[in-house]
């Protein structure tokens, strides 16, 4: 089960599943199944540095040797999971990935996708817009967005592109 | 590669109930099967190439093996016991391994966090030592003297008690929970889990409970009984890795997790694997 899926309360992430506590060092502060017991420090998970940046959470694998990137004039709209990779976004887009970056026009003004692939066919998409963009706008982003996931999910299952 | 174990238990693969002539596609361990209902009336099961498959009926469900099952189906005794009410509670889909199924439903110490003000609440979070045994004559794992405080225990419950458990384990991909019965002091309700393996990481769970319950209403119990498995849902599709390990390796099992460990033990022993990630010995 991924810590992910977990809960922070006070400064404890905390796993969905069975409830036991992570520090930010990474050790093991709690198991509720057993609430005298101290856990050893053995039990620990990985950590990485975190730094918030215009309003997206960034880690880095390993020490950064600079801050994450800044987008001027983009803001985050909204994050989903797309159930394709890379290359099946690209073709939707029309465009090529610029690293993690792709920028998608669509029938809407554009917006630029941050890519994170989660294994061989699947990839995280942060979605962002143009900053100072009205409800109207933002609406008709995440809804480009949501029709471009559609379209590379049917790629990605064998279908054509609508 | 040997003939894997499994292929020659039962496993459910529908609701009696439901049965028709017209027959229901589904699968068992990879094989597209048919279940339907026999001109003489009785389950009728086939396999791929239509070569008749072993069926039976019991405990409201139609049962079938891949294989030659060596024994009959494992008995549920309390089935037949007169004032129960039966309660084929339906199916759901999990994309997860079989024996992750039932692993989960051996597990007390989620109830707090995933049955969150039914079945376990915080700050009412430790698990109290219990026994566990492979009972040698029966061939199951059992567990006794589980102990947990539960804020509803079951829909008939009003309040938070302290619920006693027992859970049996009597085929690989099936398991029996008995538990405190709230208004019968001294019988157990009965709360099983069928699992029907489609494949290694895919599976139909089907639970089915005969219990002492005369007032809650027939939709209520199956709605209670699957609103607790629809939570568990959500953590069977996201463990990993998928596959059941019978090695330790990565997870850290406490007292708490002694019904799983001897489960993956029991499993290992008889070489029941499917659904199970073996590691290289």
């Amino acid at each position: 089960m991924r810590l992910s899926h977990g809960f922070v309360r006070g400064e404890t992430l905390s796993c969905i599943y069975h409830g036991w506590g992570y520090a930010q060092a990474g050790n093991c502060l709690r198991i509720p199944a057993h609430p005298a017991l101290t856990p050893p420090d053995t039990i620990r998970v990985a950590t990485q540095p975190v730094e918030d940046g215009g309003g997206i959470i960034w880690i880095s694998v390993g020490e950064p040797a600079a801050g994450p990137p800044r987008f001027e004039g983009l803001a985050p709209l909204r994050s989903m999971m797309v159930e394709a990779d890379i290359a099946a976004l690209e073709a939707v887009a029309g465009t090529k990935a610029d690293g993690d970056l792709l920028d998608y026009t669509g029938n809407a003004p554009t917006i630029r996708l941050l890519l994170a692939p989660q294994g061989q066919a699947r990839t995280l998409v942060h979605v962002l817009v143009a900053e100072g963009s009205s409800q109207a706008e933002r609406i008709a982003a995440s809804r480009a967005a949501e029709a471009l996931r559609r379209a590379a999910e049917d790629i990605a299952h064998g279908g054509i592109a609508r | 590669m040997t003939r894997n174990a499994m292929i020659d238990e039962w496993y459910p693969v529908g609701i009696a109930g439901q049965l028709d002539a017209h027959g229901r596609k589904t699968a068992l361990m990879g094989e597209p099967i048919e279940v339907g209902r026999g001109e003489d009336g009785n389950a009728k099961v086939t396999g791929a190439n239509g070569r008749a498959l072993p069926a039976c009926i019991r405990y409201g469900h139609v049962w079938s093996s891949l294989g030659d099952p060596q024994k009959p189906l494992f008995a549920i005794p309390e089935a037949d016991q007169p004032g129960r009410r039966l309660v084929d509670v339906g199916v759901v889909r999990v994309r997860c391994s079989p024996l992750r199924a039932v692993e989960n439903f051996l597990d007390i110490a989620h109830f707090p966090f995933v049955h969150t003000d039914i079945l376990g609440a915080e700050p009412h979070t430790e698990v109290q030592n219990y026994k566990v045994e492979i009972r040698e004559d029966e061939d199951e794992v059992w567990a006794t003297q589980v102990k947990f405080y539960q804020p509803q225990a079951a829909k008939s419950a009003e309040g938070g008690i302290t619920t006693e458990y027992m859970y049996r384990v009597p085929a690989p991909t099936c398991s029996i929970l008995y538990k405190t019965c709230p208004p019968r002091p001294g019988e157990w309700d009965v709360i099983t889990l069928f699992v029907q393996p489609l494949a290694e990481d895919l599976c139909d769970v089907w639970p089915w409970m005969a219990l002492f319950d005369d007032e809650t209403p027939m939709t209520d119990l199956i709605h209670f009984q699957q609103t607790i498995f629809v939570q568990d849902r959500s953590i069977l599709e996201n463990q990993i890795p998928g596959l059941l390990p019978l090695d330790p390796g990565m997870e850290i099992p406490t007292r708490a997790d002694l019904t799983s460990v001897a489960y993956r033990r029991w499993l290992k022993r008889h070489g029941y694997t499917y659904g199970a990630q073996l590691v290289a010995q």
